[in-house]
Formats: C-alpha cells, structure tokens, sequence
C-alpha cells in the first residue's frame, strides 16, 4: 500500500470528494494558494500545502478564496450548507475560530434541532490546532473541547495519515457541522494511505496498540507521544495499550468503557488545558460508569493551565511529554 | 570451536518490529531438538512460538520472560555440550554487534507490489531466493495476504514464495460485475503468470481453495503439488452466518466478533487483525464485491462449489490440512475426499491453522511439496 503523509491524504480526499459531488465547495483565506500574487497560482497549495492542485481542478467558482473575515465566511458557507450545497470552510488556526463562534455555536449547531429535523447543514470547518511550531500563543491552541462542548457539532482529530482521509471523506458526507481539526505536526508524517475512497465512520475508536498492564486514550497528536510512551514502558516489561477515540463527539463510550474495565488502570493523554476538557470528560465518564474496575486513580497528563509560550523551550516544556507519560503509567501500576 | 546456535526475535509479518518473551517452554540446560517449540513471542499481531533451528542444550537465557526485543535480539542460546562457557559468552558478546547489521532493517523487509490484471489490480508480495519453482499462497474469504504471515517466512528460507490479495481482499482491487467466481480465477492466473512464470506450488485457505482448485484444473502441468487448508467445495455443510455476518460488520466492535469464530482459541484475535481487516472492508466498492463473493461460495442450502472432481483428475500430490475444532468449514467425511488426496486434521485448531499451529502445517507443506 503507498505510503504518503498526512497532508497528502487530505488533498487526496479533498479531490476525490470534490470530483464525486459537485455540490462541494470550499472558501478559505489563500485556498488557492498564492493566487492574485504575482500573477501566481496555485503556488504553496494553501497555507500548510493542503489544497495544493484544487483550483486548477475545480476551478475558482469551487475554490474560493475569502477575505480576512472568519466571521463572514463561516456565516457564508453555514448558509450555503443550508441551501443544498456542502461546503467546506478552512480557518488557518482555530484560534480564530473566536470571531465567528456566533455562527458555528449559536446558528450551525442549532439548525436540525430548531427546525425539528427538517433542516440540514452538511458544512465542515477544517482547522489547524496545536503547538510545537513555534507559532505563539495566538495560533497554537488545542479548542477541541469548546467545540466537543456544543451540541449539535460532530469534532473530529485525526493521528494518522489514514484516519485523516476515511474521516474527512466521511466528515464531507455527514449532513451534520463537523469541526475537524489538522495537528500542525502532524502534516509530515507519513504512513499507508489506499488510493481508493473509503470512509470511517465517527464515534469509533481506534485500538492503535494492544496491551495489558495499562490503558493510555491519547488524542490526536498525542497518540504518537503515547506510542513513544508505550515502547518505554514495553523496554521495562509493562504492556501498554492505546486507545484514540479519532472523534471527541460522538464519542466511543462503548470502547473505552469496554477497555477500561479489563484493564483497570488509565493514563489520559491531552494537548489541551486541563479545565472542562476532553481528558477531565473521558475521567469523569470512566469514573461514572466504571469505578468498580479501576485498579487505580485514573492519571490526567496534559498541558498546563496556561497559554502557549512562545520561548521554544517553554512551548517544548508545555506539550506533554512521553516521558510524563511513563511516570503516570508506572505511578499508577506500583499501586 | 564447538557448534552454537541463536534463538532470536523473529520477524512476523512486515510491520513487526519487536516482540515480548511470554514463555521459555524448556528451561536452561535442558535438551532441544530441532523443529521443538521452545519460546513463545508476543508481538502486536498476535502470540506465537518459536521452534529450535538446531539440536543441541539451551545453554543461555539471554532475554528473560516479561522482556520486550526488537526483531532479531538474541534471546537465548542452542549449542552442543562440549561448547565451552567462554565460547558461548564469546558467541553472546559477539552478537550484540550482528545485531542491526544484517538484513532485519527496513532494507531487507519485503514491500507488496501490485500486478495490472484485466479490470484491475492484484496486491502481491514475494519472499524468498529466486528459483525455478514458486510456492503461491491464497488466502480465503474475508482474509489477505498477511494470513501468511507464520507460514511465508518460513518456507522463503529455501524457495520462492509468493503471497496473494484475491481480488477484492486486501490491496487488491475488486471485480466489478457478474459471474465473480471465474473473474477471481482469472485476475489470480494473470498474477501468477506475471511473477510465476516456472513449476508452481499452490497453497490456499479455504475459499481460496477453490480458487486454487480451479487453477490446477486449467493448467495441470504447472503445478508441482496442491496444498489446501479448509477448502471449501468438498462438503456441503458451512457457517452461511460467519459468511453474512462478516459482511455486514462494519464496525470493530461487530467484526471481533465474526472474526473470533475462526479460532479455536478467539484470544488470538488482535487489535491489529481486526483494523487490517476493516482497511479493506471500507474501500469503495469492497461491501458489495464481498457480499458477491459470499453469494458465489454458498446459499441457505449451504455450498456452492465442488472442488471433488478436479482434485481427482490432478496427478500432483494433493494435500488437504484441517484444524479439528474448524467452525467455519467442518472436517469433511472421508467419503467426500477424493482417494489420491492425502487428509491431515490439525488437532486443538480452527479455521485458520496457518496461524494457529503454523509449524505442524509448515511441516505438512514442506512434506507436499517436496513430493511434488
């Protein structure tokens, strides 16, 4: 199977989606990639490369690029969801997704609940999110939890390249909002990615590492700091498993109920601040519906309550560690 | 100097990098002989047990049990009685820089490659030195290629050996259409022709048998020796349910389920087993080539294909292998299996004793086909 990175399986969703139903559409600032600039094209592919090649193949009536207006082009394209086409709507970092909450929380989220039904917004907003790009406080923030908050919107963040392109054809087909949020340092890796289309279908988590000792639910980037994690543990004898549950709404209760009770002991693994987040969500969740079976505390790493530095040390300090990961693991299996 | 030999990590399938010591099966200073089960290996696929290549004492322990290794770590040490204590601590100390330098890397690790057939594409990958001869594996229905993964390596060490996605399975694509079944046969002929050109040994489960069937039927002179596991066609009894409701299982949970049933023991299912599964199963265009395929293989009455006759006319040795406990595809009469076909029941085993006691059935194999 070919092996490709995480970006290149969103370009190739993208593509397949947009050449399939020509009711999709996209509006973004610099979408098309440089046009307008020198009379250049096309040229960067969208800010991190990821429409690289749509213009020319869809044309501007398609591509659209938008002013510095989050606010009005999130409106737009919750309108356009709402009038039969689906489109989809890229803010270059979720931080600014602040300006245009109106739109996605209080008028998206709502419509199929005000209109009984009868109304559908087939509208995805794709994101950037994260830090370790040394791109400041403003632009490096993990929302997902104001986003997992609101009924009404389905949040998907992806890890690997393969669940990026079945989750974000699947996101285009969902007649429902879909916030999905791209880990900046995430768009290099790489890893097999079909040439074909194939969906995978929300609120399923994926089992990414099977083990016994203790479960670690990692979400999104953080899957990979908790593989690292996981083969640091394995070199001390302690066998750890690692559940993603891919979207945070809806979210795979089942699964990780189901793994918790067999394995008892849990390590949650969130790039977002602590407070109201997904990782306090799934330890209430667990804690609710499974104490008898917790063998010990359930273990919260995550990053620290504050903004992302921008000093590189500080910013490196902030993103939670697979070293953290193993002293809370093997915290919890001394018990 | 005195004969020693490694008890290393092996490498079970492409993606496996590292393996968990679960159990030393004999203990220091006792005897092995070659071809005995002497360790068992957990990796991220699935648990597994290592034979001795050699006959001799298990002089060290060099990996105790609990311990994680990558692929190819010493784990222990095989050597005739008169080797000395120096010699085997030489031999240990000596390893420790083999390790890494020989062909275990990403360098060495064979990648699948895909063949161009009429109306699509066939997901292959080849293992072992180049020959004369090649052994083709086929798996069965629902599976891929990666259903070979305790079997390939073993016979690669001294032949050709090519895995196969059957159409619609794995990274190949599906066919698209009527009359599925001798579409299937073609696609997989058109493969083999393609990196099998000289004498073939077929080896396939269950549907896939039939597949292979067919083929040893249509070209008789090129195959050396027909080795089946579970085959369908000989019976008509099968589990129509695991056929229907492996189709319609979408999600993870649903498919550990089905997928469970081909196991005497279902613990040996893997998280990883089931995903592999599911990556094809979502492809645009599998569900529906699956539920022909399904619909090809059998119906309320149960089978549909007849593999009987054709294995009569083959003047090749002809090998049918069957795990005792097979829930899928029970052990056939003996009055069902053709006179010039030998019949081996695994004991303790399912549908899949490729995976389930892969030495017994590599051992029958080999036997195959060295009559061939």
């Amino acid at each position: 199977m070919a092996q490709k990175s995480f970006r290149q399986a969103l370009n190739e969703a993208l593509h397949f989606e947009m050449g399939r139903d020509p009711r999709v559409i996209m509006m973004g600032e610099d979408l098309t990639g440089g046009a307008g600039a020198n009379g250049v094209k096309d040229a960067w592919g969208g800010p991190f490369g990821v429409t690289r090649g749509l213009l020319d193949a869809f044309g501007p009536e398609r591509i659209r690029d938008t002013p510095i207006s989050e606010a009005a082009f999130i409106g737009a394209a919750a309108g356009a969801a709402l009038t039969g086409l689906r489109p989809i709507a890229e803010i270059m970092f979720v931080d600014f997704a602040g300006v245009c909450l109106d739109q996605i929380m209080n008028q998206a989220a709502k419509f199929r609940f005000m209109f009984g039904g009868r109304a559908k917004t087939p509208l995805v907003i794709r994101a950037t999110y994260g830090a370790g790009s040394r791109s400041g406080s403003q632009h490096t923030q993990a929302l997902y939890p104001i986003f997992t908050h609101i009924p009404g919107l389905k949040v998907v963040i992806p890890s690997t390249p393969y669940d990026a392109k079945g989750l974000l054809l699947q996101a285009i087909r969902d007649d429902d909002p879909v916030i999905f949020l791209e880990h900046k340092m995430l768009y290099d890796t790489v890893g097999e990615v079909p040439d074909g289309a194939y969906t995978i279908p929300f609120g399923e988590a994926r089992v990414a590492r099977d083990g016994k000792d203790v479960l670690i639910i990692a979400i999104g980037r953080m899957v990979q700091v908790a593989e690292e994690a996981a083969r640091k543990l394995a070199a001390e004898g302690i066998s750890a498993c690692i559940i993603d549950p891919r979207t945070t709404s809806p979210l795979d209760e089942d699964t990780l109920l189901e793994f918790t009770e067999t394995i008892g002991r849990v390590v949650i693994v969130d790039e977002a601040n602590p407070r109201c987040s997904v990782a306090t969500d799934i330890s209430a969740l667990l804690a609710d519906k499974c104490f008898d079976a917790l063998k010990a505390p359930i273990k919260l790493v995550t990053a620290p309550h504050a903004p992302v530095p921008y000093a590189p040390n500080l910013e490196d300090a902030y993103i939670p560690s697979a070293d953290a990961v193993v002293k809370a693991a093997t915290s919890i299996i001394k018990r | 100097m005195s004969s020693i030999e490694a008890v290393t990590v092996p490498k079970w399938g492409m993606t496996m990098t590292e393996g968990k010591i679960t159990q030393w099966m004999v203990g220091e200073g006792e005897h092995v002989t070659r071809g005995q089960e002497i360790l068992e290996i957990e990796t991220t696929k699935v648990t597994n047990v290592v034979e001795a290549a050699a006959t001799g004492t298990l002089r060290r322990i060099v990996l105790k049990e609990g311990t994680t290794a990558p692929v190819g770590a010493l784990a222990g040490v095989i050597a005739e009685a008169a080797a000395t204590s120096e010699e085997i601590d030489a031999f240990i100390a000596s390893y420790a820089d083999r390790l890494g330098a020989g062909d275990e890397g990403d360098g060495g690790v064979p990648v699948p490659r895909t063949i161009a057939v009429d109306g699509g594409a066939v997901n292959v990958l080849e293992a072992g030195p180049q020959g004369d001869e090649t052994v083709v594996l086929l798996h069965g229905f629902g599976g891929d290629l990666s259903t070979w993964l305790f079997n390939q390596s073993a016979l690669a060490e001294n032949m050709r050996v090519v895995a196969i996605d059957l159409p619609g399975h794995g990274a190949s694509s599906p066919i698209a259409g009527g009359d599925v079944f001798p579409k299937i046969v073609s696609a997989v002929e058109a493969a083999v022709e393609a990196v099998a050109p000289g004498k073939l040994h077929l080896i396939a489960h269950s549907f896939g048998g039939a597949v292979a069937a067919a083929i040893a039927a249509n070209r008789p002179s090129r195959v050396g020796s027909l080795t089946l596991i579970a085959p369908i066609g000989l019976s008509r009894q099968i589990s129509r349910d695991f056929l229907v409701d492996f189709v319609a299982a979408e999600r993870r949970r649903p498919l550990l389920g089905v997928l469970e049933r081909l196991f005497a023991d279902p613990s040996k299912i893997t998280s990883d087993m089931v995903e592999g599964t599911l990556r094809f199963k979502r492809l645009e265009g599998v569900p529906e080539a699956l539920s022909a395929i399904a619909d090809t293989i059998a119906d309320d009455n149960g089978q549909l294909q007849s593999i009987g006759d054709q294995l009569q006319a083959l003047t090749c040795p002809v090998t049918l292998i069957w795990g005792e406990r097979d829930g899928i595809v029970p052990v056939p009469q003996q009055a069902e299996v053709p006179g010039n076909v030998q019949l081996r029941i695994i004991p303790g085993a399912g549908h899949m004793p490729q995976m389930e006691a892969s030495s017994a059935v590599n051992e029958a194999i080999m036997e195959n086909i060295q009559h061939g």
